[in-house]
Order: C-alpha cells, then sequence, then structure tokens
C-alpha cells in the first residue's frame, strides 16, 4: 500500500487497466513500426501488407469461427481435423465430379460446408445434451474426422491436374488486386461480428457465456446455441481448409489442419485480451492473427531464423495471458 | 433478543489504548470512479466495530485495501499502532487479520476440509499429508460455529447458508487479531445468525477484534459496539453505542432524514386469480395448492429445505414438477424449462446472483436487457438489435432501479454487490411479465435502496401482477406480504393474514409449532 502523504498527484493511472485494455494493440502497433524502420523498403509497402492478409487469411477464417464456440465457453479443438476435412472432400468431389463449372463448384463447396456443420451439430448435441466436456468430445471427433478422411482418401492426395480451375480461383484469384482469400476472411470477419454484435442469437451467446445458469433463467436454451457455435466453428474451419486447398491446388488428407490448430487458438485468446478484457471477440480475434502475421512475416523479410517466430509468438502469447488474469485478479 | 443481558457482561473496549486498526486518509480510485476518498477508521481492541453504508459507498473497497487485495492510491493502514503495507492478502493473515469477503470464495472442486485448509499449512505425518488429522481439525472448525456437514462433503452440493457458514467459520476459527466479516449474514438463517454472534461475543471477550458489514440494521445495533458511516466513499459519522439511534444511523447512511422502510399503504389485491396451482410436487415441495391472485403481494417462507424456494423454481420451470398442475387464467402451463414460464409472462429472481443472475463481463445495459432482447428486435429473420432503443431503455431501468454506476456500458462486475442486485431485479421491469416469482430480492442491498424494492414491489402490485416473494429475512414478510404460507417439511403448514403476519408466527410454523388460538 502506498502511503504517500502529499496532496498532490491525485489522478493515479491504472496501469493494469490500460495494458490489459491496450497490450496487445500496441504491440502491434510497435511491431510495424519496427519493421518497417527495419526494412523500410520492403515492409510497409502495399504488396508486402497484402501478403500479409494472405498469409493470415485462413488461419483468419479458422480462428473467426473458433471465437463463435469460444463466446459460448465452449473450446473445440476439432478445427484442424475440420480443416482437412473441407479441403480434402471439396477438391475430392470436384475431381470426382470432372466438370469444371462455376455452378458445380459452388454445389460442391455448399455440400462440404453443410457435411461440416452437421458434424459440428453432432459435436454441439454430445456436448450439450449429454453433457460431455467439449475439449474431449471434440479430440475425439478428430480423430473419427481423420480416420474418414484417411480412410476414404487411401491416404492419396488429389492432385492439381484433376481440380478444376473454377475451383482454383477461390484461392487464386483477386477481385481489384485484393487476394480472394483476403476478401474472404474480411466477409468471415464481418458476417461474425454483425452476428455476435447485433443479433439476439449472438447476444445470447455471450449471455451463456457470460453465466450459464443465469443465461437459462433468462429464458437462453443452451442446447440450441452449443450447436449452433459448433456448427459455425466447423463450417468456418471448413472453409479455411477449403481455400487452402484451392490456394494450393491439391486435396491434401493429412498435414493441413493441424499447423492452424494452435495458431488458431493463439490468436482467439490474444483476441480476448484486447479492447474487452475476458471477453472473446471478433475484433479482438482479427488483431491476433494480424499479429501472427506480422510477427512471421516481419521476422521472415528481416531473415530471421523460423524458430524465433516460435519464440516470440509464444512471448507475445504469455504477455497477453499475464494482462488478462492481471485483470481477473483485479477483479476478483 | 437477548442482547441487552449480553451486552452487561461485556467489558467496555478501551477508548485511550492504541486501536488494533487504524486507517487514515485511505484513497482508492478506479479508472472513472473515486470509490475511497480520505476515508479515516478505527477499530480497538475486543470491540465489534460495525462498517455501514449504502451500497457502493465503498465498504468493501475499504476492507479489500486494508487486507491487501487491492493497492490503495493513497493513505495509511496500522495495525496496533505500526503503518503496514500489505501487498498480497497472505501478508495481511500472517499479520493477524482474517477476511470472509462478501463474495466469499470456496473451490468447488474441493470438499469442505479442503476448504478450509485452503491456504493453510496442511498437518503432516512422515512427509504425506495427515488427512485423518487435517478432517478432525476441519470438524472441530465446523462445530465451532454448530455446522452439522460432513468434512468430506462435496462443496457445490451444500446449501448457500451452509457455505457461508464454512467461510465463516475458517474465519472465525483462525485465532486472528481483526476479523474482518463483509455482509456475513445475507444467506444465512436466523439461528445461523444467532450462532455467529454468540461467538463473536465471546471472542469478542477473549479481546479480537471485528470490523462488521451489515445493511440489515436491526443485526447491527444488536451486535455493534461502535459503528463507522461512509458515504459516496468519505465518511459520514462515527457512532458510539450509546449514541446509536435508528434515526441517526439512517440519517448518516443516506444523508437525510426519515425513517425509510413503513408498513405496506394497503393491499392491492384484486379478485381475479392470476396463479393456480393443484397438487404441485417438485424437489422438496410436496402437494403445494395455491392461489395468486392479481395485485396480490403472497410470502413463501419457511427453512430451507422445507420446500418454500421449490415452489418459486417449480412455477418458473427450474425444476422438474413430479405431480400436480399449474393454471395460469384458462390456460394450463407446461413449464418444462423457464423459457416456458418466461413465454407465459413469468418473471424469477434467483437467491444466488452471482452463481445465478449476473452475466460476467458483460456490460450493465445487457444484463438489464438480455431477456427482453426480442422487444428491440428491427425484424424477425435477422433479428438484428436496435442498440439505441436498447441502450435508451436500459438506461432508464438502471435511474428507475438507482443503480450507482460509472456507466451503462460499464462491466457488472464492476459495480459494487446491492448495485449488481438492482440490475438483476430491474431486467425483469420491461418484461411486461403478470408474475414476478421474487427469491430474496434486497439481499444485499441497502436501507434506502430496500425501501425502493419495497416500493418497486408495491407498484408492480399496484399495476396488478401477482408477486410471489420469499425471503431469508423473516422481518421482511410483515412489512410487504398481504398473505404468507409457512412450509414445513416440504408442505404448507400454514396460512397467515393481516395482522397475523408477524415474525414470531411465521417462525412458529416453520419450525412445526402450532398457533396457539386467538392469537389474531
Ligand atoms: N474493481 C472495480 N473496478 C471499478 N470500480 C469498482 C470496482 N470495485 C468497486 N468499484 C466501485 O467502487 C465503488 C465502491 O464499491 P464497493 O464495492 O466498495 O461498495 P460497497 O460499499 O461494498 O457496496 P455494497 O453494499 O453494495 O456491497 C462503487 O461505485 C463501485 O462501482
Ligand atoms: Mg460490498
Amino acid at each position: 500500500m502506498a502511503t504517500t502523504e502529499t496532496g498532490g498527484a491525485e489522478t493515479a493511472f491504472d496501469w493494469f487497466g490500460f495494458l490489459a485494455r491496450w497490450g496487445t494493440l500496441i504491440s502491434l502497433v510497435l511491431l510495424i513500426a519496427f519493421f518497417s524502420l527495419a526494412r523500410p523498403e520492403v515492409f510497409p509497402t502495399l504488396r508486402n501488407t497484402l501478403n500479409i492478409l494472405n498469409q493470415v487469411s485462413i488461419l483468419g477464417i479458422i480462428a473467426l469461427g473458433l471465437t463463435v464456440c469460444l463466446v459460448v465457453g465452449l473450446f473445440d479443438l476439432s478445427i484442424g481435423a475440420m480443416a482437412t476435412f473441407g479441403g480434402y472432400f471439396a477438391a475430392r468431389f470436384l475431381a470426382e465430379l470432372g466438370m469444371d463449372s462455376a455452378w458445380v463448384v459452388l454445389g460442391a463447396v455448399l455440400a462440404v460446408l453443410i457435411l461440416a456443420m452437421l458434424i459440428g451439430m453432432i459435436n454441439g448435441a454430445l456436448v450439450s445434451y449429454l453433457g460431455i466436456s467439449a475439449i474431449v468430445e471434440t479430440l475425439a471427433m478428430s480423430f473419427v474426422v481423420t480416420g474418414v478422411i484417411l480412410g476414404v482418401s487411401g491416404a492419396r492426395t488429389v492432385y492439381s491436374s484433376d481440380i478444376p480451375e473454377s475451383f482454383q480461383i477461390i484461392g487464386q484469384g483477386a477481385i481489384l488486386g485484393i487476394p480472394n482469400p483476403i476478401l474472404i476472411m474480411i466477409a468471415t470477419a464481418l458476417v461474425l461480428w454483425v452476428f455476435l454484435e447485433h443479433t439476439q442469437p449472438g447476444r445470447n451467446m455471450y449471455a451463456i457465456g457470460g453465466n450459464r445458469e443465469a443465461a437459462r433463467l433468462s429464458g437462453i436454451n443452451f442446447q440450441k446455441f452449443a450447436l449452433i457455435a459448433m456448427a459455425i466453428s466447423a463450417a468456418c474451419a471448413a472453409l479455411g481448409g477449403l481455400v487452402a486447398a484451392a490456394n494450393l491446388a491439391s486435396g491434401r488428407p493429412q498435414g493441413v489442419g493441424e499447423t492452424y490448430l494452435l495458431n488458431a487458438f493463439v490468436a482467439v485468446f490474444i483476441g480476448a485480451s484486447t479492447l474487452r478484457p475476458g471477453k472473446f471477440h471478433v475484433f479482438g480475434t482479427a488483431v491476433g492473427v494480424l499479429l501472427i502475421g506480422v510477427i512471421n512475416n516481419g521476422l521472415s523479410v528481416m531473415g530471421v531464423a523460423t524458430y524465433w517466430q516460435y519464440i516470440v509468438q509464444g512471448l507475445i502469447l504469455i504477455l497477453a495471458l499475464i494482462s488478462a488474469s492481471m485483470n481477473s485478479v483485479r477483479r476478483a | 433478543m437477548t442482547a441487552e443481558t449480553t451486552e452487561l457482561t461485556r467489558p467496555e473496549p478501551a477508548a485511550n489504548a492504541t486501536p488494533v486498526l487504524e486507517v487514515r486518509g485511505l484513497r482508492k480510485e478506479f479508472p472513472g470512479t473515486l470509490a475511497l476518498d480520505d476515508v479515516g477508521l478505527e477499530v480497538r481492541k475486543g470491540e465489534i466495530h460495525a462498517l455501514l453504508g449504502e451500497n457502493g459507498a465503498g465498504k468493501s473497497t475499504l476492507i479489500k485495501c486494508v487486507c491487501g487485495a487491492y493497492a490503495a492510491t493513497s493513505g495509511e493502514v496500522r495495525i496496533e499502532g505500526r503503518p503496514v503495507s500489505f501487498s498480497t492478502p497472505r501478508e495481511a493473515v500472517d499479520a493477524g487479520i482474517a477476511v470472509v469477503h462478501q463474495h466469499f470464495n470456496l473451490v468447488p472442486t474441493l470438499n469442505v476440509a479442503e476448504n478450509l485448509w485452503l491456504g493453510e499449512a496442511l498437518p503432516r505425518r512422515m512427509g504425506l499429508v495427515d488427512w485423518p488429522r487435517a478432517h478432525a481439525r476441519a470438524r472441530e472448525i465446523l462445530d465451532y460455529v454448530g455446522l452439522d456437514v460432513p468434512t468430506d462433503a462435496d462443496v457445490t452440493a451444500l446449501r448457500a447458508d451452509h457455505l457461508a457458514m464454512i467461510s465463516i467459520a475458517k474465519a472465525v476459527a483462525s485465532d486472528a487479531k481483526i476479523i474482518i466479516l463483509d455482509e456475513p449474514t445475507t444467506a444465512l438463517l436466523p439461528h445461523e445468525v444467532e450462532t455467529l454472534f454468540a461467538q463473536m461475543r465471546r471472542l469478542a471477550q477473549e479481546g479480537h477484534s471485528f470490523l462488521y458489514v451489515s445493511h440489515r440494521l436491526a443485526e447491527v445495533f444488536e451486535i455493534a459496539d461502535r459503528a463507522t458511516v461512509l458515504r459516496d466513499g468519505r465518511n459520514a459519522g462515527t457512532f458510539e453505542r450509546e449514541t446509536m439511534d435508528r434515526a441517526s444511523v439512517i440519517e448518516a447512511i443516506v444523508g437525510r432524514r426519515g425513517e425509510l422502510s413503513g408498513r405496506k399503504s394497503g393491499s392491492h389485491m384484486r379478485e381475479s386469480v392470476v396463479i393456480e396451482t393443484a397438487g404441485l410436487s417438485g424437489g422438496g415441495a410436496e402437494d403445494v395448492s395455491l392461489t395468486l391472485r392479481h395485485g396480490e403481494i403472497l410470502g413463501v417462507a419457511g427453512l430451507p429445505g422445507s420446500g418454500a424456494e421449490d415452489v418459486l423454481s417449480l412455477l418458473f420451470g427450474r425444476i422438474r414438477r413430479r405431480a400436480g398442475t399449474v393454471r395460469k387464467g384458462e390456460l394450463e402451463l407446461r413449464l418444462r424449462e423457464p423459457s416456458e414460464a418466461i413465454a407465459a409472462g413469468i418473471a424469477y429472481v434467483p437467491a444466488d446472483r452471482l452463481a445465478e443472475a449476473v452475466f460476467h463481463a458483460e456490460s450493465i445495459r445487457s444484463n438489464i436487457t438480455m431477456p427482453s432482447l426480442a422487444r428491440y428486435l428491427r425484424d424477425p429473420i435477422l433479428r438484428l438489435v436496435n442498440r439505441g432503443a436498447e441502450s435508451r431503455e436500459s438506461r432508464q431501468v438502471a435511474q428507475r432501479m438507482r443503480v450507482r454506476m460509472p456507466g451503462i456500458e460499464a462491466a457488472i462486475d464492476d459495480l459494487s454487490g446491492g448495485n449488481q442486485q438492482k440490475v438483476v431485479l430491474g431486467r425483469w421491469l420491461s418484461t411486461g411479465a403478470e408474475v414476478f416469482l421474487l427469491n430474496a430480492p434486497t439481499a444485499a442491498v441497502d436501507v434506502g435502496a430496500k425501501a425502493e424494492i419495497y416500493e418497486l414491489i408495491e407498484e408492480l402490485a399496484g399495476e396488478g401482477a401477482g408477486i410471489l416473494f420469499a425471503s431469508t429475512e423473516l422481518e421482511e414478510y410483515p412489512l410487504i406480504c398481504d398473505r404468507v404460507l409457512v412450509f414445513f417439511r416440504g408442505r404448507v403448514a400454514g396460512e397467515l393474514k393481516g395482522d397475523a403476519v408477524t415474525e414470531q408466527n411465521i417462525m412458529t410454523l416453520a419450525a412445526g409449532g402450532e398457533l396457539a388460538h386467538g392469537d389474531d
């Protein structure tokens, strides 16, 4: 306890509160400034900016979906498997059909997303009606999904020669110079932002995350929203994987989603200590995703070894988590 | 009450000796709020010192600054004359301060004994924890406050009053110099309050000091030697036992003169029935048949486990019904889930604010409008919420409930306990409910706000709503109820009307006794 007897300096500044809110945004700005000063001719260019956004777009789409799940307080560890699922099956369907038409592609994409939603709803049903822990259930589901993909594919990749052009455009094309994956990420972010912040179902999800029993006593049905949240999470993961497959023009049956799983959690948790400490939200997740993108791109532009990217990313996550826990300690 | 006789045998705490706890010029700022401004406080050895004030006056903040949970912005705390500055609650414990916070936290995954030992070094034998000894000591602590629960019980399975008693037992048995209790009696039953007070008096006699926060003035007058009143984060008066009369204390607390909670002005009861149950059973309630009329304030009273509270839960679809029917007008209600009750125009305020009512990390606005969001929709398909209308109406509700807040967008967790309670009550005002099930609606609110909540309940009754009311404070029933049903072992043991609604009669029936004839 401070024992200042002086009457001056009355307005003590709440550093904890300030950093808990603004810490991640400040680190983002500082990192951008640092890399821009270090490599002014490479880093702060339009081309590199689009490059960064393009690099994080798939991660972004997956992390945004995960945000919805965490808002209702459910962990979804199946997003990695679901990303692989989306990429592989979209490619496989189209390879089997062998028709290069925009309508067929659209149909295949929708079919894959609907399948993913169904799987997400199974997750939601098992978790909410049977009361199984979401972590365990989604982990189990990711084994099942991985197994199904391996069984169906015989561990064989669908190659670009079999994948129609109009599908590849999803991952490789651009509108007005902006790559499609970026546009898809931005559209996902906008839709989910409006959904979570400005619609009744989204607001109800926050209520469930804030206090499940109080939500029930306000007439909000947890089972229904668990289903919706896990369906959204699974669909976004599948969409991310699908964009990745279109981008690489290959439908790989393994080794796709795993890379995104951890980073998606990192991004969402960084987001939960941004502006609104303790709350998962779309803007926060976007900041988390950008932070990861800037670190990876900046360090590689500077020619730093890859392992540094992991170290810096880990450190930033730890800082974010510390500031978040500071805040909850302060409140307790 | 036996307060007078016990008082006589108590030695007067020495006024001139060095105070055990002294606070001077304490200041605490939160972003946007000045919670404490130049606050002073003095607790003498062997004294029970009450800390009083409205919701948000700064009582809990003061306690947290003293015990090191918060760092004060400036100011000084002395223990037995020595300036101290705790940076963690642990250091305060070591210095002889035991605290039961307003929102006492037991760890749900630990059992009773493990919770009692939390933060202490467990007894060991040959390097391993000596569990038999740990349980034996836990048993002693519980017996100390007359609490009859197994030491290996799961804390999540215990009643609210038992949980409170466990936290209190731990502090009271800790042999601390200063024992700080922040609204310890909110969840307690009358006999548990008596046990607590008996222990407090005994300990005070042995030279321990208490700092005791409560909004129940009757208790304060019964137990406290002196009292310090805070208002808006400043000192608003200190009372010695002799000068402590109800009117002046209330004046210091609310800042104006006058008795606040008068008896209700008259009945608003109408002829028409709003809710009728027949043979309703579920939870601890057996075969309950009751009628609630429009404009009626019907109390349900009884010891925990008597089924009184379960009637509210049943009518809200919160717990499963085993038998019986519920009718609202012509309609038979199914009530399988709270959502069905809400759709039928029933509102429910649960007793446990933090566990059952508050949406944590959400704004005050959200906390007010959550059950009534459907009213602010722009369209039925996308279900977009009209934020402007929502903000406006939630502000009006907050104003009507006189919530003290930095702004409508502030997180509810940053409000004081009583103000949170006003928010969760207020959330039902705009739902247009016809039936209100209120379980301890004035828990943790200050004298002024209590009176306001009574007025509000009357207002709702005046508008024709039927109100079912339960409380742990028996003195509230005569104040506001037209009629009271007293439960004993799951069944209605008796009905009290008009002047027969007294604390004494309720207590008699709740304990399974008979009323003497010609009582009313
Ligand atoms: N963690 C916090 N962050 C911001 N403001 C806070 C915080 N804790 C308390 N406050 C504010 O400080 C003021 C004093 O709160 P405090 O909890 O001390 O009141 P109290 O006297 O204990 O009230 P009650 O009787 O309702 O428990 C209130 O205006 C409250 O909103
Ligand atoms: Mg308090």
